[in-house]
């Protein structure tokens, strides 16, 4: 039996806002969907925003139900069973919304141990153990509205370990946190793991996904592009150069000179300050530094550098490919 | 048997008192819950005194403390759901593993409790400002009262809480549910003088029953005087919560599909 | 010297910029909530005290509808007033309002005139409603007289509002203040009480508060009296409008000169 197991799962939105229903715009954010975690694996949704890892996370926590296809938590259907499947499943969903912040965080997780029908005798030491997992024991007694939104997060993560879930999703736990809490968090997601849990965890951060996670699916546009473990994502790419160029003022223009030459598989542009750092994805070998040079036009260049393939550069060729596969599936 | 019974005791009240306190610490309701009833209280206070009807204080004071529970369950109560969809909670409600429908008593009946300020502070106002004598015969039959006016407001609530969330325009249909139902339960005084037809719909009210019993209780009525009004405005309430529960869950079901649970 | 073209320039930074604000301001966005809290509230509330009147028969139904119906015009007038001036301040745009060049007096003056309207619309609407529900018998001719005591109550309220407004900028909850004074006025106007019944302070301060003066007027003249019966209390309402208004005024200009020596127009 799978922990979690998605089939051909679709989520279509009728969405139409104002006094006229009638003819709203149907938008698909998840689209057929298909992938099998086994117990104990920590599985990764990798995307960009908007791509519909949050609305596949929904459906998997009952909070949504799919248009089409099935999916299943340690053997029951979201859709036609929630309660069951409540009761095995933790969740955080991102951002510090969500908690009774007049209150104490000592009073948010008395609740809701009592809602996930913790029982009784072991509720106060499962809190305090709680707290102390997610370094809160010192502040459990303070507001929730004074709380950062660092704590926020932690103090949601044990509100979902509240009733020793088997399967934990975090959707964008780290999303707005600073880089010491966003470590301290990966820490307890991997002794969660270490201890058995399967957890399902959305994130658009590369080295996130790269450093936890076993397995990941890269999903876009509401398709899953890629599934595979991380290291194999990065074999795609094995067969390529990535050539990287510090560059002033480069325009879309230059990009396309770049991209029509012949060996060149794809590009990414970052915008640093005041320069741009351009990823020109090459053959392996193809030794296109003098023909990219030029294909700039003179302008001011900073450091040039040739070096292997990382997981970003996996992802972003990823995103590349299905991105001009839809747009061939679009001009077909 | 016995475990299961007494952890829904627990749950309730722990359920109940979390909401009680979060409702608690909003500065709002000191305006809304305390301030406006004794804004009521004394404005009826001497309205009696114009009429030449000065005997009564207590029944002012109780009259003017139950339109503050009745407040307190419409638009607590009422928009209930509305407020765990900005507090970003509802999602969490939904995801564990109880019913929404008891999530949502908790909050009900914390809303009618939180209503029971505004029966002190009238009480006291009315012992402080106009020497109201304490004259309850039986103090325990007016707490016992009280608390069955809390559990039908709580259940009313119920009905509320599932029914506003449908209308696109809850609060402005709660802010209309004020005026009319103090009119008709005769909180205040018995209204007699209210054209023939609306009497049956005053009859059927739960809140007619639940203000008449905390009334006679408040006048030194019996056990027995008190305790029938108050049994049937429970029965009437009862027949509130049943269709609310069955509205809830496919309240909880159609968001799930309409997407509607966040806020987003 | 004052040219024509000041003048028309200041008439429009009444109307056009007050109508504006106002649109933009006036948070009861959603129709359904501002019909309802507007014009339905206000007739629930009426019928509610003048059954409780008849049961007692403190007083005829004629007392309590000319009393609600005035009482009326003080929700979207104190409501609106507060709302004109906390809004810029929650939108963030009361820096830019407080540096414009223009006249204080016009540029407060125009964020009333709509409240003002539109208390007027409330307060007819409700009178009307009351008189046909109930079916209080008042001359047509009286029930035109009502409405300069209408007009003017709508102003006081108005002018209450936008003093509370001022008072806002620099409380945390100004709407917490309106609800507070909506209530005082319930209390002290004899809108639904017969003064007399209420000891001497609570007279004497319904003296100075707004619809007061104007609930007497409009029971004078819905009695059949002559308007210039009446007008010594509509005199009373006016001043007191006037009086709120240039204290709204003094208000939002010691505010602005406090912030700006601050250097915190936006604080909070």
């Amino acid at each position: 039996m799978w922990a979690v197991e998605a089939i051909g799962l679709s989520r279509v939105y009728a969405s139409g806002a104002g006094w006229f229903r009638t003819r709203g715009a149907r938008i698909t954010a998840v689209r057929d969907v298909s992938f099998q975690v086994p117990e104990g694996e920590l599985f990764g949704l990798l995307g960009p925003n908007g791509a519909g890892k949050t609305t596949t996370m929904r459906m998997l926590t009952t909070l949504l139900l799919p248009t089409a296809g099935t999916a299943r938590v340690l053997g029951h259907d979201v859709a036609r069973d929630p309660v069951p499947v409540r009761r095995v499943i933790g969740a955080v969903s991102g951002g510090d919304r969500g908690l009774y912040d007049r209150l104490s965080a000592l009073d948010n997780l008395r609740y809701f141990a009592e809602l996930y029908g913790v029982e009784p005798r072991v509720q106060r030491a499962r809190i305090g153990e709680l707290l102390e997992l997610v370094g809160l024991t010192g502040r459990a007694r303070d507001r929730v509205e004074g709380y950062s939104r660092g704590m926020r997060q932690r103090l949601h993560v044990a509100r979902a370990l509240l009733h020793r879930p088997k399967v934990l999703f975090l959707d964008e736990p780290t999303a707005g946190l600073d880089p010491l809490a966003a470590r301290d968090l990966r820490q307890t997601v991997a002794r969660l793991v270490a201890s058995g849990t399967t957890v399902l965890l959305t994130t658009h951060y590369m080295a996130e996904a790269d450093q936890l996670c076993d397995r990941i699916a890269v999903i876009s546009d509401g398709v899953v592009c890629a599934l595979g473990t991380p290291a194999a994502l990065k074999d795609q790419v094995k067969e390529r150069d990535v050539l990287e160029v510090e560059v002033y003022g480069a325009a879309a223009e230059h990009i396309a000179r770049i991209e029509e030459l012949a060996g060149v598989r794809g590009t990414s542009v970052e915008e640093r300050e005041h320069l741009q750092v351009l990823a020109v994805h090459t053959d392996r070998g193809a030794g296109l530094l003098g023909p990219v040079v030029a294909a700039l036009d003179g302008l001011r260049l900073g450091k040039v550098a040739t070096r292997e393939p990382s997981l970003e550069d996996a992802y972003l060729a990823i995103l590349q490919e299905s991105g001009r596969e839809s747009a061939a599936e679009v001009r077909a | 048997m016995r475990g299961d019974l007494r952890r829904v005791l627990r749950l309730t009240v722990v359920g109940v008192r979390h909401h009680v306190l979060c409702m608690s610490t909003s500065p709002m309701i000191l305006v809304f819950t305390l301030v406006t009833p004794l804004a009521y209280a004394t404005l009826a206070f001497y309205l009696f005194r114009a009429a030449d009807r000065p005997g009564t204080p207590a029944q002012v004071a109780v009259g003017a403390g139950l339109m503050g529970m009745w407040e307190s369950v419409v638009s607590r109560a009422g928009g209930a759901v509305q407020t765990q969809r900005w507090l970003g909670t509802l999602e969490t409600l939904v995801m564990a593993p109880m019913p929404l429908a008891v999530s949502l008593a908790h909050i009900t009946l914390a809303a009618a409790i939180v209503g029971t300020y505004s029966m002190g502070a009238t009480l006291a106002w009315g012992m402080l400002v106009f020497g109201m004598a304490p004259a309850f015969t039986d103090p325990a039959l007016f707490v016992l009262a009280v608390a069955g006016c809390v559990v039908s407001l709580g259940m009313i609530g119920m009905l509320l809480a599932s029914t506003l969330v449908l209308l696109r325009n809850a609060n402005a249909v709660a802010n209309t549910l004020d005026y009319p139902i103090y009119l008709l339960s005769g909180v205040l005084v018995p209204i007699t003088v209210l054209p023939g037809w609306m009497q049956p719909i005053s009859a059927v009210l739960p809140t007619t029953w639940a203000a008449r019993a905390v009334h006679l209780a408040a006048g030194g009525g019996g056990p027995g005087e008190v305790l029938v009004p108050m049994g049937i405005g429970l029965a009437l309430s009862l027949g509130c919560l049943l269709p609310a529960v069955r509205m809830i869950a496919w309240v909880e079901r159609r968001s799930r599909t309409a997407a509607t649970l966040a806020l987003t | 010297m004052i040219t024509r073209a000041k003048v028309r320039q200041g008439a429009r930074v009444i109307v056009i910029g007050g109508a504006i604000s106002y649109r933009a301001l006036f948070t009861w966005t959603a129709p359904a909530m501002f019909v309802s809290s507007l014009f339905v509230v206000p007739v629930l509330q009426l019928l509610f005290f003048t059954h409780l009147g008849r049961q007692l028969g403190v007083a005829d139904d004629r007392f309590f509808v000319i009393g609600g119906a005035v009482l009326s015009a003080g929700f979207p007038c104190v409501f609106g007033g507060t709302m004109a001036v906390a809004n810029e301040r929650a939108y963030g745009t009361l820096g830019a309002v407080l540096l414009t060049p223009g006249g204080r007096v016009a540029l407060w003056a125009g964020r009333m005139v709509p409240y003002v309207l539109n208390g007027l619309i409330v307060a007819v609407f409700t009178l009307v409603t009351g008189v046909l529900i109930l079916r209080v018998r008042i001359a047509p001719a009286d029930l035109l007289m009502i409405v300069p005591t209408l007009v003017t109550a709508a102003a006081s309220c108005s002018a209450l509002g936008l003093a509370l407004g001022a008072i806002g900028l620099m409380a945390r909850d100004v709407f917490m203040v309106s609800n507070l004074a909506m209530t005082v006025l319930l209390l002290v106007s004899g809108a639904d009480v017969p003064r007399s019944a209420l000891p001497g302070w609570m007279r004497a301060v319904g003296e100075v508060t707004p619809v007061t003066h104007a609930v007497v007027a409009a029971r004078a003249v819905a009695g059949g009296a002559p308007l210039a019966d009446a007008l010594p209390a509509l005199a009373g309402e006016a001043a007191i409008a006037v009086v709120l208004a240039t204290a709204a005024v003094v208000l939002l200009r010691w505010f602005e000169h406090g912030s700006r020596r601050r250097g915190a127009l936006d604080a909070h």
